[in-house]
């Protein structure tokens, strides 16, 4: 295996297909990153949510029991 | 026959808790393929005597389509579990993969694009490989704006099933458009029948790229059914006292 470029410079412009090839990849990257990334922060939101929930519920008990 | 691991894996908690285990090793292995194959692909294999460096995006290109090909089957086929047992679990696949299907479709349709103008003269062409690829695009998004359609899940999780099935006539037709139309596309790289039509050397990285594309669609996929369960089984009794855990444990460490 041998790296097909003769500079660093080469790589880049790949012969005037640069553009494409590097475009293709920044834009795959993206957004295979976004589809990670988007169900951890929705995953973090929903125990938050859920944990608020179960707080609130816990709040009512508490002063239902004081009216009582 | 035993049909106990049937049910099992119906059950979201299992599914739950088994991915907690997979997750991180599923998560590296994706990275690791997807670098590795990406950094061959780009830097070390062999320019194409043809097209030049420009082939290089079929690293991406026939990934990204071969895993909306195969979302699509799995898409389709969770409709179907779901319709036929009743399976909270396989409607809640169903519609994590209409999204992660649609993105992968329209990656393989930019990518296509973005290689079609060197090659080709033209981004779009009205192909019927590029065409039926689009009609792809549009069964997802079709698919996925179902469920959002209904009052009722469950009549969403029905009809957007419906659709699923409808649409897989569309997938042997992407797979032999190839063959059966005169297109400017040209001939499937990988087939099933045959060797692939490729020097190893450019074959190689592309199937480290592949196993990286499928990795990765099982990562991503099962995050998403992961949200998805918490979701929907709010109210469950081992969701809240898994709620409950991690808040403590957060409480714990800041105090």
């Amino acid at each position: 295996m041998i790296f097909q470029f003769e500079s660093l410079n080469q790589f880049v412009t790949m012969d005037g297909h640069g553009i494409y090839v590097w475009t293709a990849v920044i834009v795959s990257v993206l957004f295979l990153a976004v589809l990670v990334i988007n169900p951890l922060l929705r995953q973090k939101d929903v125990k938050v949510e859920i944990a608020k929930d179960q707080l609130r519920e816990k709040q009512r008990q508490v002063s239902n029991r004081e009216k009582t | 026959m035993n049909w106990n691991w049937f049910y099992r894996m119906g059950s979201p908690k299992w599914f739950y808790y088994t991915t907690s285990r997979w997750l991180p090793w599923l998560g590296v292995m994706t990275l690791c393929l997807l670098v590795t194959g990406l950094v061959w692909g780009l830097a070390f294999a062999p320019e194409d005597a043809k097209q030049g460096n420009s082939f290089r995006i079929i690293y991406l290109h026939v990934p990204a389509s071969l895993l909306a090909l195969a979302g699509y089957f799995l898409m389709a086929a969770a409709g179907a579990i779901g319709l036929i047992w009743r399976m909270k679990l396989s409607f809640m696949v169903m519609k994590c993969a209409a999204p992660l299907g649609a993105v992968l479709t329209f990656l393989a349709l930019f990518t296509g694009a973005i290689w079609g103008k060197p090659t080709w003269g033209s981004y779009w062409v009205w192909d019927a490989r590029v065409t039926s690829m689009l009609i792809l695009l549009f069964l997802y998004l079709g698919v996925l704006a179902l469920q959002y359609a209904f009052q009722s899940q469950e009549v969403g999780n029905k009809a957007s099933a419906i659709l699923a099935l409808i649409g897989t006539v569309n997938i042997p037709i992407i797979y032999k458009s190839v063959d059966w139309w005169f297109t400017l596309h040209q001939p499937s790289t990988i087939k099933f029948t045959e060797a692939p039509s490729m020097h190893p050397d450019m074959f190689q990285p592309l199937l480290v790229m592949i196993l990286g594309f499928y990795c990765f669609y099982a990562l991503a996929l099962f995050m998403s059914v992961r949200v998805e369960i918490l979701h929907r089984e709010r109210k469950t009794a081992w969701v809240r006292d898994l709620v409950s855990q991690v808040a403590e444990e957060r409480v714990g460490v800041n105090s």
